[in-house]
């Protein structure tokens, strides 16, 4: 039984396109990332970091490779269990926060719980938990509409966190926000991660943020090169 | 731009073929549903029209009696006018095929030399002795011509028996020929028999007596005044009428049933235009930034417009293209049923064939496009009036409803509280004025619906994911959902109130009928309820029924059509009942089962007696007679003011019904035997046992005999067979609704995709997404429900309280159907649930990695 939370063995991701070869975004990816660790996936637009999270998340499928997470293979589960394994052990936080705009701040973090039927009562305390520790508790019933970006990003994290996920997989969690909110955010996601013990993978074009991290990958043309160490 | 409309409208119709297809046959159905009721409201009219047509249809002037016979004594009198160039005798009967209940002949006795070129008389031109025909049709007994689409169906040969009866006379006919006479007359009925008069005289009619007398007149006369002249030298006794004039009373005897049809196959367009509107309104959000650059490249607003009207008339066309069609397979399927309501409670012509006239189908087109123009007009105009910046920014258009809530309510209280001061000083006086009141009504119910829902959906504080988050999303699409639930709740009003007002029509017939219905056993002829006049026993039976060993009273009716003076149809009843208490029969005494609405019974049963006449309630109110006031029939010598004692419930006849004893009936109208007798039995005879030894003991003869209840299971069983149009009606405009909630949520399928590839990438499964969309159709069906529920009470209290009271005239005490509205919710749920299922499947289909950087 290994430790690690995620490994990727040679990894392909080849998009179908007009010409026979197709389009490779990940080549023969090998990874692994440990319970507990944050690493930073580094790289040029294009280059499949988002490919790469999605791969992790069992949104998308490998066209060659094997996906582990928490130990499964999810290279060969179905659609179904693939949307239960990711439901069990990932949070995700996105570029765009992703909120729903109908719903109340304290509503969209607990999202996450009412999909998996949780508890209700312990949903509710454990969304006010989160919301208190990013400080927007006070704010749980306003509409996100209301909210500034980094307010929204904050949000998004404590959704991420909500079921306390072993891995926590971030797009570009401050490419919305300015420099200040950003690192404030990327602060809030380290420490929170840290604090709930999960591992973090988060992609990052910021040199100063990818440095906070514990490892750095980076990605050029769909291979994937060990960075430099934070 | 008609190229472009061209190009975007193919387009469009690639892009999104489910939607069109669903608006399409919106569209289709509610066109459908008033084609259906008009072509069946053409049909019932052209049925009459066509049996006066094809008896008299080369006839200038036809003269009847104001009671349903005329003496033949008259004739000379009418051939010694000056202008008339030849007029000649008819006799009409109504006539019931033995051992078939469901088929009647409607025979026409005519003299076959008549000067005139009758159907019989062609038919006979055409053969090689034109002579045989006629000689035969004379000299054979019961010699009949029928139609051969009749001779058909029933397997008849030239040579061939019939087995008929008109009242407790029952008679051979012998299949003389088969005569096209469409070929003469396109409208005659299927059913049409010819005979010669002197047979159908003696075999169904009464000596000395005909029904009908067609006058042509010379050429260059003028009509009216002839007919005044001919009606001063025949007497009070006739009526002098052109064939037009016998029209126009058909169509007001009609004009409750066609009104009351064609109001409700209008709710069905008016839900069809939500319809519409929902799916231009979301086309239109997708579309808007492709109107922007138009704008932009210098479209003018009028341009636009018309672009977008156009395209919903594409659609219209469509609708109307499936609409017609299928109004008319729906027609055709409810034929029988309408056709039975007619000859049950108006008039003696079912309808038996229908056509699609040129103004149904000129209707249908107006309908359907005008509908689909109609539906389109507000987001069009909200499109057009934009400038071109803002339609291309990527603000949503559409989302206004959420912010207008407050001020549509405010709109909707506003016109309703108009309606109703209009109605309640002024409208309640027109004849027209509760359809009004009603259509005023339901227009306020869509504004309404944004608030009900916004208030009800904020009540909901999802804790997991189900009902509660269902309805929070359909609080994300206000405006979108509020077509969808207003025209379920239109629709629903409409169910729910007619469903109310039948479920109280029917107990209170029920209530009466317990009142009404005491004699143990009731007997009539085969040809009863299609002849009414001239179905009658025979004396010798009534003797032998009086003389039967338990029956210790016999009541005997004859029913009569006569007119009140200013030409009013009466259906005027002689009866012969139990006046005295039977002992051991509770109710027997007339006095104790009149169920009056003004008078006192003992006095009202008195002055009966003494020569007065009760009335129904229709004919008090529409003639605005109650006790004390006079009665004034047109009888056989002249007007007959007959005291009215009393005034009774009826729902026999929406038309009028009056009630004399048999004496006075016989002296001052007619001497005829009854048409229907009624037997009280001793207490501990069995009901059953002497209704089989009845039947048994005049087996031979064309009679119905039934118990009280069987009779009451037939009167209840033709009551609920009057509204079995009503329920398709209600059907279509439900499916209508439905596709509303269909496309509704196929429209937010496709804008919510970035929403649920969030939920999918949070975990939901594609079953979980299922069942949100499935939740949130049956979230609309309740929200639909629940205001539907409000608006069909009011709706059955317009159509109880004051709709039927100014067109029917009858007390309905209003009734709470529980089961059947309990019914009807579990169908309209499960019909919201049914048409969330395809927008279900395909929001399930939504993939966690179509989430891009544009959603949500």
């Amino acid at each position: 039984m290994t430790d690690d939370i995620l490994q990727l063995e040679a990894v392909s991701m080849t998009w179908e396109s007009a010409d026979a070869a197709g389009r490779t975004v990940l080549d023969g990816v090998d990874l692994a990332l440990a319970r507990g660790e944050a690493v930073a996936l580094v790289g040029r637009s294009g280059s499949g970091k988002s490919t790469l999270l999605h791969v992790a998340a069992g949104i998308a499928v490998p066209t060659g490779g094997r996906v582990r997470l928490a130990g499964h293979d999810l290279t060969g589960s179905d659609e179904e269990a693939r949307t239960h394994l990711r439901r069990a052990h990932i949070g995700l936080v996105f570029q765009f926060f992703h909120l729903l705009s109908h719903l109340s701040v304290r509503e969209n973090v607990a999202v996450p719980g009412w999909i998996a039927g949780d508890d209700r009562r312990r949903t509710r305390e454990r969304a006010d938990q989160l919301l208190d520790r990013v400080g927007l508790l006070d704010r749980g019933d306003d509409p996100v509409g209301r909210l500034s970006g980094g307010e929204m990003q904050r949000v998004a994290l404590c959704r991420a966190l909500l079921r306390g996920p072993a891995l926590v997989l971030a797009d570009e969690p401050t490419g919305s926000l300015d420099d200040r909110t950003g690192r404030e955010v990327m602060d809030l996601l380290l420490s929170l991660t840290r604090e709930e013990g999960g591992a973090l993978l988060y992609v990052t074009h910021s040199r100063e943020l990818a440095a906070r991290a514990d490892r750095m990958w980076r990605l050029v043309d769909g291979r994937l090169q060990a960075g430099d160490a934070a | 731009m008609i190229g472009y409309l061209r190009r975007g409208l193919t387009q469009h119709l690639r892009q999104s073929r489910t939607l069109v297809a669903l608006t399409v046959l919106g569209v289709a159905l509610g066109v459908a549903s008033v084609v259906a009721i008009q072509t069946l409201n053409q049909g019932s009219l052209r049925a009459f029209d066509g049996s006066v047509r094809a008896v008299s249809g080369q006839a200038d002037l036809t003269i009847t009696g104001v009671l349903p016979f005329l003496s033949e004594t008259l004739l000379p009198t009418v051939l010694a006018d000056r202008e008339v160039e030849s007029a000649w005798p008819l006799i009409r009967a109504n006539v019931a095929v033995t051992g078939r209940p469901d088929l009647n002949l409607e025979v026409v006795g005519f003299d076959v030399f008549a000067p005139v070129r009758y159907p019989l008389q062609d038919a006979a031109a055409r053969q090689s002795d034109p002579n045989r025909l006629l000689t035969e049709a004379l000299a054979r007994p019961g010699w009949v011509a029928v139609t051969p689409e009749l001779a058909a169906a029933e397997g008849w040969a030239v040579g061939d028996t019939i087995a008929v009866s008109s009242g407790s006379r029952a008679v051979t006919l012998e299949v003389g020929a088969l005569v096209d006479f469409r070929r003469f007359e396109p409208l005659a009925p299927r059913r049409l028999a010819v005979m010669d008069i002197a047979q159908a005289q003696e075999m169904f009619g009464r000596p000395g007596r005909i029904q009908q007398i067609d006058v042509v007149l010379r050429e260059g006369a003028d009509p009216a005044a002839a007919a005044l002249r001919l009606q001063e030298a025949l007497g009070p006794g006739a009526r002098v009428q052109t064939p037009e004039q016998r029209r126009q009373d058909a169509s007001g005897l009609l004009a409750a049933f066609r009104l009351n049809l064609t109001a409700l196959s209008l709710i069905s367009v008016f839900v069809g235009v939500f319809l519409v509107l929902t799916t231009v309104q979301a086309s239109l959000v997708r579309r808007r930034r492709e109107f922007g650059v138009l704008r932009a490249l210098g479209a003018t607003r009028a341009q636009v417009l018309g672009l977008v009207l156009g395209e919903s008339a594409a659609l219209g066309v469509l609708g109307v293209a499936a609409g017609i069609p299928l109004g008319w397979f729906v027609a055709r399927g409810n034929l029988q049923s309408v056709s039975a309501t007619l000859t049950s409670i108006y008039v003696a012509e079912g309808i038996d064939r229908l056509t699609l006239p040129p103004s149904v189908i000129a209707l249908g087109v107006a309908v359907g496009l005008l509908g689909a123009i109609g539906g389109a007009l507000l987001p069009a105009w909200d499109l057009a009036r934009r400038d071109p910046l803002r339609l291309l920014s990527p603000l949503a258009l559409h989302e206004t409803a959420g912010r207008h809530a407050g001020r549509l309510a405010l709109g909707a209280g506003l016109l309703a509280a108009l309606g109703s001061l209009w109605f309640f000083t002024l409208g309640r006086e027109l004849r027209l004025g509760g359809f009004v009141y009603g259509f005023v009504m339901m227009l306020s119910l869509p504004p309404l619906v944004p608030l009900v829902v916004r208030t009800v959906c904020r009540r909901a504080h999802p804790s997991r994911f189900g009902l509660a988050l269902s309805l929070r999303n359909l609080l994300a699409r206000l405006q979108t959902t509020s077509f969808a639930v207003a025209a379920l709740a239109i629709t629903v009003s409409m169910m729910f109130g007619i469903t109310i007002l039948v479920g109280s029509f029917r107990q209170t017939l029920v209530t009466w009928l317990d009142v009404t219905i005491q004699a143990d056993i009731y007997l009539s002829s085969e040809s009863w309820q299609r002849t009414g006049n001239d179905a009658f026993l025979d004396r010798d039976l009534l003797d032998r029924l009086a003389a039967w060993p338990g029956v210790i009273s016999l009541e005997e009716q004859r029913r009569l059509r006569v007119t009140t003076t200013d030409g009013r149809p009466v259906w005027l009843n002689g009866l012969r009942m139990t006046d005295r208490p039977l002992p051991g029969v509770p109710r027997a005494d007339l006095a104790t089962r009149l169920p009056l609405l003004a008078g006192e019974p003992r006095a009202a049963v008195a002055g009966l007696r003494e020569g007065g006449v009760l009335i129904g309630e229709p004919l008090s109110r529409k003639a605005g007679l109650t006790v004390g006031d006079t009665l004034r029939l047109a009888g056989p010598e002249g007007p007959v003011a007959l005291p009215v004692k009393g005034v009774t419930y009826d729902y026999t006849s929406e038309g009028g019904t009056a009630f004399v004893t048999m004496d006075v009936l016989t002296a001052r109208f007619d001497a005829a035997p009854p048409n229907n007798a009624a037997l009280f039995l001793s207490p501990g005879v069995d009901v059953d046992t002497t209704v089989e030894a009845l039947r048994r003991e005049f087996a031979d003869r064309p009679l119905v005999i039934r118990s009280n209840r069987t009779l009451r299971g037939e009167v209840l069983a033709i009551f609920d067979q009057t509204f079995a149009v009503t329920r398709t009606l209600q059907g279509m405009a439900l499916l209508i609704a439905a596709l509303g909630v269909s496309v509704t949520l196929l429209i937010q399928a496709h804008e919510r995709a970035g929403e649920l590839a969030l939920l999918r990438a949070l975990g939901a499964t594609r079953r979980q997404i299922f069942g949100l969309f499935l939740g949130e159709g049956a979230a609309m069906g309740a929200l639909g429900l629940l205001l539907g529920l409000g608006g069909g009470v009011g709706l059955a209290a317009l159509l109880i309280l004051f709709i039927n009271r100014t067109w029917f005239g009858w007390t309905i005490r209003p009734a709470w159907p529980g089961g059947d509205l309990a019914l009807q919710a579990v169908v309209v749920m499960a019909a919201a649930a049914l048409a969330a299922l395809y927008p279900a499947s395909r929001a399930r289909l939504a993939r966690p990695g179509q989430l891009t950087r544009d959603d949500l």
